[in-house]
């Protein structure tokens, strides 16, 4: 099928009368994903948004449930987001980030009610990367420009339109709703051209990498690598794939809420025991926690990495810490440790 | 889908009792509002519990009472910080939240027929009491071998469940072992860290198993002991206490390697913990 | 820039070969163009890896606290200011302190950069003169050195180090009077105005704390955004709280803040911060007469009390 450009406002508000729609808004120098009203807020101008999706299924602060209590007992009211919501224009890496965030969500023992019930009344249709930023790594990282994991619906850019192709039977449905003409013979050859032609020139070298964090907890390259962090959220709050939280009360008295909100393992209290002992207690066991995370516990328990190389953390580090760099100290050129 | 982990179980709070001479530790037994509450929380010793003070804020403590023990649970909780504090002033009557229970616990089940040795210092011994009352309950001493518990504190003023520790000492089917750290006036008992007394009672290794929970430093010293003792890593059993929130395993701190605190312990052996860092 | 950044790196080997000093800190070539990082040296033959350009953004002083080893820094005006703060502070000793000093001209704003690519990535740049080529999928585009500048280094009166042990490359010429037009512009507006203008900014703040651990001056073993016993502010991202935090920060800032704008350029969200540090830095300067960081040997603002200073929220004078 195929959305022709001028048609895409008409598009989004055919989806609009079903679904909260999120697309990525343009806001300032960048764009966000954000939910839309009308079809003409979206703005699929950029490479990738500023702030990952991650947040429409896991908010940055979320209310979990509400009390009050009494002498007798105490009422607890869960809040709980079933409506049906469509991610319009999702990019390939962070559509995979979900996949792995479903993971974390829907572990071999728990299943966390919020995200989950998010998760399944959403449906991803995802935009291919015609032209990839510089800072992406994707290919280096299971993904890749037009790779289609975690969508529904992928939509290929091919100028005067977007060919779409449903995936699963959740982007049949959406798809089937819109009435869209089908796509010619040619906007098919279009798409293929466009999907061979996208380059990602930004390669990173991972051959080795898990056996050398397997056997690398106590190497001397932590005490490098770390230097120059300033220890503050901005890589893990912009990545698709982080997904430490918080629990805290809201609250006056006895009547309030339980929320949670995004919180980082680049924080010092993250890990403070009541009796002052930190397990992590410097920069060095922070920036080891944050690699091994992604790189090796990640893929012990869940054979994936949980890096989609999406380059934001690159891009938005205040110091310029690449992540890139990193994995290749510690794939142990000597000669960098000291950069 | 599963009930929601994150809502709490109202509990009345029952007993507000200091339990320590220097009133930093209290122990507070909650009870369940209807049978209904009770059933929704089947446990095991050495599981614990998020318990929440509405308004406040919720933290995890282990459950020092067994299963064996209806109607109510126990927990022993330092004051140290928001929802300890708030804890402590609370008023008996006061509604409280709990949920879980939470983690792994002991394996009973693999201890069966088997001699146990209880090894605890300070005020981690909460979850072992659970173990050895549950233990000690009639329906499982048959299970069981000898029974050893070796319990110490800085002074006596500092051991939990004074009370019961003073039954314990009558029954013939536990072997108590009670230190302090230095003579006091008034103390009959024996004195002495934990690993200087462990190694004086040097318990078997001999189709045994140890439980070993107390301050680092104690385990640290305790462990070689254990070792010349014969107990092989597979023997030696522990439980941590990374800081949590979730208790699901989602919220990513407690995690020591790939394993989650949480959801995958409290309890390791000290053979499963050889394969993981020591970030804990 | 090229002879300057030979200097530093001269400089450097020569510190470590004699072990005058176990450590330099500088800047490395960054990953990205127009970025440079902040990088550690404790090699002599590493020293070929230092630069200096016009992505030298860091304050490098936010790596001086708390040091036991001897430490070079590569310092620019404002990091020199940093560092008299520090010094003030009695968070850096200085018998283990040895400052380079660089002049500097101006850092490059990428947030402005991006403005001008109307959404394309930017690929590769290069600083010619008082021009800079810009390379992106859609071509090249050249815009002037000048107008791609922090604001912060436009208005910056201490181009040249106000303290150094060796000083390199040749002084800047002093800018034009800093008249705190941004401040005055803001304050101008009514106190409706200015709420709806900070509500709007400060509801796309992440609360990452970029602004906070950037700032070599936030050093608080806790921060009271992490207190618990009182919660000060919630942890939860809103606009209100957002607001409060960075209230609160630039309340803790005053007349410690150099002005060097390290927060604003910190910021992943390119939130105007420096509006409210600076509307502190000209309060303190116009009410006090004093300039944080400027004078090792001048008493702090807050260190000294006298029966003349202006009192206006006190007593309507």
């Amino acid at each position: 099928m195929i959305i022709k450009k001028s048609e895409l406002n008409a598009v989004l508000d055919k989806l609009l009368a079903g679904y909260q729609v999120y697309a990525p808004v343009k806001e300032g120098n960048y764009a966000v994903f954000k939910q839309i009203a009308n079809g003409g807020q979206a703005y699929l101008g950029y490479s990738n948004s500023k702030i990952p999706p991650k947040g429409i299924l896991f908010p940055q602060s979320e209310k979990l449930y509400s009390y009050s209590v009494t002498a007798e007992g105490a009422r607890v009211e869960e809040h709980i987001d079933g409506s049906k919501k469509v991610v319009f224009g999702i990019r390939p890496c962070d559509a995979k980030s979900i996949t792995l965030l479903d993971f974390v969500f829907n572990n071999d023992k728990y299943t966390d009610p919020y995200y989950m019930t998010r998760r399944n009344n959403t449906v991803l249709v995802g935009l291919g990367c015609n032209q990839p930023a510089p800072t992406c790594f994707c290919t280096s990282m299971q993904s890749g420009p037009f790779a289609s994991e975690g969508m529904d619906v992928m939509l290929v850019d091919i100028g005067e339109g977007y060919v779409a192709q449903a995936l699963t039977d959740k982007g049949k449905e959406l798809l089937a709703g819109l009435g869209l003409p089908e796509a010619s013979a040619d906007d098919q050859k279009a798409a293929e051209d466009v999907k061979a032609a996208a380059v990602v020139s930004c390669q990173v070298n991972t051959e080795g990498l898990k056996a050398k964090l397997d056997a690398g907890f106590d190497d001397p390259v932590w005490n490098r690598i770390y230097e120059k962090c300033l220890g503050c959220a901005a890589c893990t709050y912009l990545c698709p794939t982080c997904h430490c939280f918080d629990i805290v009360d809201d609250a006056v008295d006895c009547n309030g809420c339980r929320v949670r909100n995004w919180d980082a393992c680049m924080f010092p209290l993250f890990t403070l025991h009541g009796s002052g002992h930190n397990p992590r207690p410097s920069g060095k066991e922070r920036w080891r926690q944050r690699v091994m995370h992604k790189f090796k516990y990640f893929v012990d328990n869940f054979n994936a990495t949980a890096c989609v190389g999406c380059g934001r953390c690159i891009k938005n580090c205040p110091v310029n810490l690449d992540i890139r760099e990193v994995l290749a100290d510690i794939l142990g050129s000597e000669a960098r440790l000291d950069k | 889908m599963q009930r929601n982990p994150y809502l709490p179980l109202p509990m009345k709070l029952v007993k507000n009792f200091t339990e320590t001479s220097d009133k930093l530790i209290h122990t507070f037994t909650l009870q369940f509002l209807s049978e209904e509450d009770e059933k929704s929380f089947p446990y095991m010793p050495g599981q614990f519990a998020e318990v929440c003070v509405f308004g406040k804020g919720e933290a995890p403590f282990g459950i020092a009472s067994s299963p064996t023990e209806p109607g109510f649970l126990k927990f022993s909780v330092a004051k140290v910080g928001v929802v300890s504090t708030a804890l402590h002033l609370m008023e008996e009557g006061t509604i409280v939240g709990v949920r879980g229970p939470l983690g792994n616990y002991y394996p009973v089940e693999q201890m069966k027929g088997k001699n146990i040795v209880i090894i605890g210092g300070g005020f981690a011994f909460t979850t072992l009491r659970a173990l050895a009352t549950y233990i000690l309950d009639p329906k499982h001493r048959g299970d069981y071998g000898n029974l050893m518990v070796i319990y110490g504190a800085r002074n006596p003023g500092l051991l939990l469940y004074k009370d019961e520790l003073a039954e314990w000492e009558k029954r013939s089917d536990i072997d108590l072992v009670c230190t302090i750290d230095r003579p006091v006036e008034g103390w009959t008992g024996r004195t002495g860290f934990i690993p200087a007394v462990t190694k004086e009672v040097s318990p078997s290794s001999e189709n045994a198993v140890a439980i070993v929970c107390g301050p680092p430093v104690m385990i640290k010293f305790t462990l070689p002991v254990l070792e010349e003792c014969g107990f092989k890593p597979e023997q030696i059993i522990m439980s941590l206490e990374n800081r949590m929130k979730c208790g699901i395993g989602m919220c990513g701190r407690c995690n020591v390697g790939n394993k989650y605190v949480c959801k995958d312990g409290p309890v390791f052996t000290k053979a499963e913990l050889n394969q993981l860092p020591n970030e804990y | 820039m090229q002879e300057l950044a030979a200097a530093i790196r001269e400089t450097a080997r020569k510190l470590l070969e004699e072990k005058t000093v176990d450590l330099v800190i500088g800047f490395a070539s960054g990953s990205l163009p127009l970025r440079s990082t902040p990088c550690f040296i404790r090699k002599p033959e590493d020293a070929a890896k230092l630069v200096f350009d016009a992505g030298c953004e860091n304050n490098l002083a936010n790596y001086l606290r708390q040091r036991d080893e001897k430490v070079a820094v590569v310092a620019k005006g404002c990091d020199t200011r940093a560092i008299v703060v520090l010094l003030q502070e009695n968070q850096i000793k200085r018998d283990n302190l040895y400052i380079i000093g660089v002049p500097c001209q101006g850092m490059i704003d990428r947030v402005k950069i991006d403005a001008l690519l109307d959404g394309k990535d930017l690929l590769a740049a290069e600083v010619q003169g008082e021009a800079v080529t810009l390379k992106t999928a859609a071509g090249e585009k050249q815009v002037a050195l000048v107008d791609v500048l922090h604001d912060t280094c436009k208005t910056c009166q201490y181009g040249n180090p106000v303290i150094y042990d060796v000083l390199l490359g040749e002084p800047v010429k002093p800018r034009q009077a800093d008249d705190f037009a941004d401040v005055k512009a803001f304050e101008a507006l009514s106190p409706a105005e200015r709420k709806a203008r900070l509500t709007e900014e400060f509801s796309k703040c992440i609360r990452c704390y970029a602004c906070r651990n950037a700032c070599p001056m936030c050093y608080c073993s806790e921060c009271f955004v992490d207190c618990s016993t009182p919660i000060w502010i919630k942890k939860s991202v809103d606009p209100a709280d957002n607001m409060m935090f960075q209230a609160v920060r630039v309340f803790h800032l005053a007349g410690r803040c150099a002005d060097c704008g390290a927060c604003d350029r910190a910021c992943p969200m390119g939130l105007n911060l420096r509006t409210m540090t600076r509307k502190l830095v000209m309060d303190v300067k116009e009410l006090f007469g004093y300039e944080a960081g400027v004078n090792l040997d001048a008493k702090p603002a807050l260190s000294e009390f006298a029966f003349d200073d202006p009192q206006p929220f006190l007593v309507k004078e």
